[in-house]
């Protein structure tokens, strides 16, 4: 410290004015952030948000390979294990997309830290891009987790890449997108684990998980075919065993429909602040 | 001077009843007051469980016993869901007593070892109960059960609970935070749970695993209550009765012990 500086006292005003910082069109360095923090959330806990769901497929494989195996015909030549494998792999995406998004948004607003989303320069659709490629990554980082676990019991071939690919990353994203609707819907805990357990899970169970829809009776054939989490399953078990119980291109646009459709009602409820902002 | 009677200790007799129901009835308040996740969460997805294993085979196949494969998979499902709420009742209680401290509030009352450990047991004994009553019930419009011996069925359920209710209060002793307790949950309880012969019948299993399943509470549990309501066992009640009641004890008394110590409950 040399005596000129400490003698001046400290000019109270900036000598120039302050002046908004300029992020440009999009904020790079702000959805990076975010992204990362919704990231770093799940692999903080990876013992509960990668391994369990692992064990918990594998033990699902385990028990319906036991109770079903023998009595279930084969389809031409997969066994019903490898039938059930991408089905069981696609639930562990369907669950844990949900399960990030939806639970970032519920903690946030329960202990008030929402305002940090909604403080910072982020405009809604650098929010709903930031939280729902947050989802987007646990899904694909617990489906390929899963599929590895499983790939340790049983032969998984791949018939068609692209299928599984555009699949499972329109899975993790269509969930990553509902978490984020029931999450900003949700005023306790409560209310989310009530669609978890009343809407999720059940969609994922009775979306042709565990059989082939052929199986069904007409009405539910009829009702199954309404359920788009039927075509994310039906669409990424052909890309592992080369077949299909429904139309393939009437899945790909479902899938994107429904996509596009819930990417604007997020957006959409971020700008308008329903159930964030007082 | 006469001693104000009102400072005088309060008796209580061998037993502080009113204590011990207390605390009781606290943990059966919670588990109402979160109705609609503690007994609906169970009753759908065990109705999913029941749906798929329906849909998939068409009812159809025939298990040991005569017993169409529904029938035999209906009193496991209900039985995986009570021993379930069992470790989520013995458990979250204590987890959320002691992350909020309210802990406290239990040590500091006149009660002692015993009726601390019985009354973290029995609330969680009896939610799993209703848990698993209600399941059974909601199953019954689409699974025709004989329901030969109702009180055999009963009394497995009670060993059951009682001891799944146990392990999950032991395991809330031991957890320090919430991350412990799923842990216990994802790598120990649906393990145990699901590899139980809850939803497979044993004949389908290799050597090695049908003697290694022996080892596993849970079958014990399913094999006793599926004995009591459809006639058909897999292995001897009897012996698997004994087990049950001896693992009840021990278990009882490592909590009794444990609480007696204030293991990662008193500073």
């Amino acid at each position: 410290m040399d005596s000129t500086a400490s003698s001046s006292p400290p000019s109270p005003l900036p000598t120039s004015p302050p002046v908004a910082r300029d992020l440009g069109a999009v904020n790079w360095r702000g959805l990076w952030t975010l992204y990362a923090k919704e990231v770093r959330r799940f692999l903080n806990v990876s013992t509960q948000t990668i391994l369990a769901p692992i064990i918990t497929s594998l033990l699902f494989l385990a028990i319906f390979t036991l109770a079903l195996g023998r009595t279930i015909p084969s389809l031409g030549s997969v066994s019903f294990a490898e039938f059930l494998a991408p089905g069981l792999i696609m639930m562990a995406i369907l669950q844990n997309s949900f399960a990030n998004t939806s639970s970032s948004l519920v903690i946030s607003k329960i202990q008030g830290n929402i305002v940090d989303l909604l403080m910072p320069p982020l405009s809604p659709s650098e929010l709903t891009l930031g939280l729902a490629c947050g989802g987007l990554s646990r899904g694909l980082v617990v489906g390929l987790s899963v599929g590895l676990g499983m790939w340790i019991f049983l032969p998984i071939g791949l018939y068609d890449p692209v299928f599984v690919v555009f699949h499972a990353v329109n899975a993790s994203l269509m969930l990553a997108l509902l978490g984020m609707v029931g999450g900003i819907w949700s005023e306790k805990f409560d209310h989310i684990a009530a669609v978890t357990n009343f809407v999720i899970t059940p969609m994922s169970f009775l979306s042709g998980t565990f059989y082939s829809i052929e199986r069904l009776p007409d009405n539910w054939q009829l009702i199954a075919l309404l359920n788009p989490f039927f075509y994310l399953i039906d669409g990424f078990r052909y890309g592992f065993i080369g077949h299909a119980d429904g139309s393939l291109w009437v899945g790909a646009l479902v899938v994107l429909t429904v996509n596009v459709g819930l990417w604007t009602l997020v957006h959409r409820m971020i700008s308008t602040g329903y159930h964030l902002k007082p | 001077m006469e001693p104000n009677p009102s400072l005088a200790p309060r008796s209580f007799g061998r037993l502080n009843g009113r204590g011990l129901w207390t605390l009781i009835y606290r943990d059966l308040r919670r588990y109402w007051k979160y109705g609609v996740e503690s007994i609906g969460g169970p009753i759908v997805s065990s109705l999913l469980f029941l749906a798929v294993f329906v849909l998939a085979l068409g009812g159809q196949g025939e298990v040991g016993g005569g017993l169409t494969f529904v029938q035999f998979v209906a009193p496991g499902i209900a039985m995986f869901a009570l021993m379930h709420s069992g470790f989520f009742n013995g458990a979250a209680p204590l987890v959320h007593d002691k992350h909020e401290g309210m802990i406290q509030d239990v040590l500091s009352a006149p009660l002692n070892a015993f009726e601390v450990a019985a009354g973290y047991g029995l609330s969680a004994t009896l939610n799993a109960l209703v848990t698993g009553i209600a399941v059974l019930a909601a199953m019954t419009p689409f699974v025709a059960l004989p329901l030969g011996q109702p009180l055999v069925a009963l009394l497995f359920a009670v060993a059951g609970a009682a001891l799944f209710g146990l392990a999950g209060v032991l395991i809330g002793l031991w957890a320090d935070k919430w991350d412990h307790y799923s842990a216990a949950e994802s790598f120990l309880i649906l393990p145990l749970g699901m590899l139980s012969g809850a939803f497979f019948p044993l004949d389908g299993l290799p050597a090695l695993a049908r003697t290694l399943i022996l080892f596993n509470p849970a079958f014990h549990v399913i094999d006793g209550v599926r004995y009591g309501l459809t006639g058909y066992a897999a292995w001897a009640p009897g012996a698997s009765l004994a087990i049950l009641l001896i693992a009840d004890l021990a278990l009882a008394w490592l909590v009794w012990r444990l609480i007696a110590v204030g293991y990662k409950i008193k500073p």
